[in-house]
């Protein structure tokens, strides 16, 4: 395999790939990034078994053939390349990186072990990418990390009567977004993809691109110009969402969404070790406080609408904040029943976005 | 461990010279010879305090602490309140692996968190090739090996294999099967335990050790 290409665009598709690959994995192959040369078409892909990434760029190709290239270094030595035409050669034995007066010798994997790309047969539909990154943006980051309940490690996509919902919870917040009238989905279906797999496509979609999206029973895939990521679904069910969705929220505290995140954020300064920040809801104000009993303590009051009873309700500050970030407009809601229920952020003007918010206890 | 707590005044000279002035104050004499002044607040950090090695010169109502660097602790006892001596024993440390040995033990208490009608017969089973972590016997009375992990991985699959093989000579185990159990089992291991019929469990550690009943949670 031989073929020149710009040093940035290889750099981006190698990057891309690279994200799926897998330094740690027992097989070593998984570590590599496979280059398919045909013609002047390359294909970069990298895999993990679970997650798939594939992109595709124009090089000037002087000699077809496939090989497998540790990934993080042949990223990296790319990158770090003058900036320029940058060659790559492999035979069975060896493969030459070159660019200018710089020249890499890497000795190449056995390129037949590296896993076949999947092929998803299933329902395909194509939609504008820059409804659905946004929605992705706001959802992914409620997603749990934690392997040990796999099924909250994925978001939710649900065709609904009224159109898409996109939903994921670590089951100390739940984020949830509505598109009405899209039909990514069939009727009453519904899929649960590891958010991992979202978190890399909304790093690389091009909000201007349009998306394609391939359902099978058990795999997804995305694909939009010359990149392709594939996964697994997570087959469990996901959990009854619906019902934790308060509908009678007697307390609604309004306030301007930047100032209040400024103000969390200094007050945090002081909640260490994600210790709770308390909010107490006033007529006119809200008044934040954190404590510690190493360091101090920290109170800031800020200017705010509110209705109902006054209370005051605590959280922990990252996921406060992680709700704040992702909900739209200069004003935000944060609905509360009592100290120990769900709490509900959403904009002022749209009921398509819903963050809640389970409070930490306090004394 | 001696435990003193004392109205007192503490000096101390070295890098620096420091100075408590008279309160009431905690005295703590570990068995390896550190010292340590703790005040009725600042979470774990003591006042003052001088490690091991040095020298304790108990002089009554004056204590003198010195080290080889050169360094003085002061301690003038004004009032005892308390003087107790406690012998910890030896420390058991910080084990890595604790999480798995605990997991171990909470599924030997309520082994029907494995499977229901599972009943425990031994931890620690022996084999000629090490220990099994738990024997079981299920509702029919068919024994069941369990492997214990934090994380299911192949490694496991194939240990658990080898147990199975060396138990399964024995005429009471003839028809053992094996079960893995671990807070996450990865997809291949899955694929690897399902193909040698051997079962695989995933369990919350923090549910059964009954450590997330206080927090507040959606699920």
């Amino acid at each position: 395999m031989k073929f020149r290409c710009e040093r940035d665009v290889l750099t981006e598709a190698l990057s891309a790939a690279s994200r799926a690959a897998s330094p740690k994995a027992q097989l070593r192959v998984l570590s590599g990034l496979r280059f398919d040369l045909r013609g002047d078409q390359l294909v970069v892909t990298g895999s993990d078994l679970e997650l798939t990434i594939s992109s595709t760029v124009e090089v000037a190709g002087s000699e077809d053939g496939t090989a497998v290239l540790p990934a993080k270094l042949v990223t990296e030595i790319v990158r770090h390349l003058e900036p320029g035409a940058v060659e790559i050669e492999t035979s069975a034995e060896r493969s030459r990186v070159s660019s200018g007066r710089s020249e890499f010798t890497l000795l190449p994997i056995p390129a037949d072990e590296f896993p076949t790309p999947p092929e998803i047969e299933g329902e395909q539909v194509t939609i504008q990418a820059a409804d659905f990154a946004e929605g992705l943006r706001q959802v992914v980051g409620a997603a749990s990390t934690d392997e040990s309940r796999k099924v909250l490690t994925g978001v939710l996509l649900a065709a609904e009567t009224d159109g898409l919902r996109m939903v994921a919870t670590d089951s100390y917040r739940l984020a949830f977004r509505e598109f009405p009238g899209s039909s990514v989905l069939q009727a009453g279906q519904r899929v649960n993809v590891p958010s991992r797999a979202l978190q890399e496509l909304t790093r690389s979609l091009d909000p201007e691109a349009e998306l394609e999206i391939t359902l099978a029973d058990t795999m997804v895939s995305f694909r939009f110009g010359g990149f392709v990521l594939s996964s697994w679904l997570i087959r469990d069910e996901f959990p009854d969402y619906a019902k934790l969705i308060p509908t009678d929220m007697p307390n609604e505290l309004t306030v301007d969404r930047q100032v209040f995140l400024d103000a969390i954020r200094r007050v945090k300064l002081m909640a260490r070790n994600n210790s709770p920040i308390r909010l107490e809801m006033q007529d006119q104000a809200v008044r934040l406080s954190a404590q510690n009993p190493e360091d101090g303590e920290a109170v800031e009051d800020v200017d705010a609408k509110f209705v109902g009873s006054e209370l005051t309700v605590a959280f922990n500050p990252e996921y406060l904040i992680d709700g704040l970030e992702v909900v739209p407009g200069d004003e935000v809601v944060l609905q509360t029943r009592d100290p120990q229920k769900p709490a509900v952020i959403r904009p002022t003007e749209s009921q398509d976005l819903l963050y809640l918010l389970m409070p930490v206890r306090v004394s | 461990m001696r435990l003193v707590v004392a109205r007192c005044t503490v000096d101390y000279e070295g890098r620096l010279a420091a100075h408590l002035s008279e309160a009431v104050r905690l005295i703590m004499v570990k068995a390896d010879g550190c010292v340590a002044i703790h005040a009725d607040g600042g979470a774990y950090k003591p006042l003052n305090w001088m490690n091991a090695p040095n020298t304790l010169l108990d002089e009554g109502e004056r204590w003198v602490v010195t080290n080889p660097k050169g360094e003085r602790l002061t301690i003038e006892l004004l009032e005892v309140l308390a003087d107790e001596r406690h012998d910890l024993g030896i420390d058991p440390g910080l084990e890595k692996d604790g999480v798995e040995a605990h997991l171990q033990a909470l599924l030997a208490e309520s082994p029907e968190t494995i499977a229901e009608g599972l009943t425990l017969v031994r931890r620690e089973f022996p084999t000629d090739i090490g220990p099994v972590d738990l024997l079981c016997r299920d509702a029919a009375g068919v024994a069941v090996a369990v492997e214990v992990k934090r994380r299911g991985e192949i490694d496991g699959v194939e240990q658990l294999t080898r147990y199975l093989e060396r138990l399964s000579l024995d005429p009471l185990l003839r028809d053992i099967r094996g079960v893995l159990v671990a807070q996450v089992v990865k997809p291949q291991a899955r694929v690897l335990a399902e193909s040698r019929g051997i079962g695989w469990v995933e369990v919350d550690y923090d549910v059964l050790r009954g450590a997330a009943v206080d927090d507040l949670r959606l699920f």
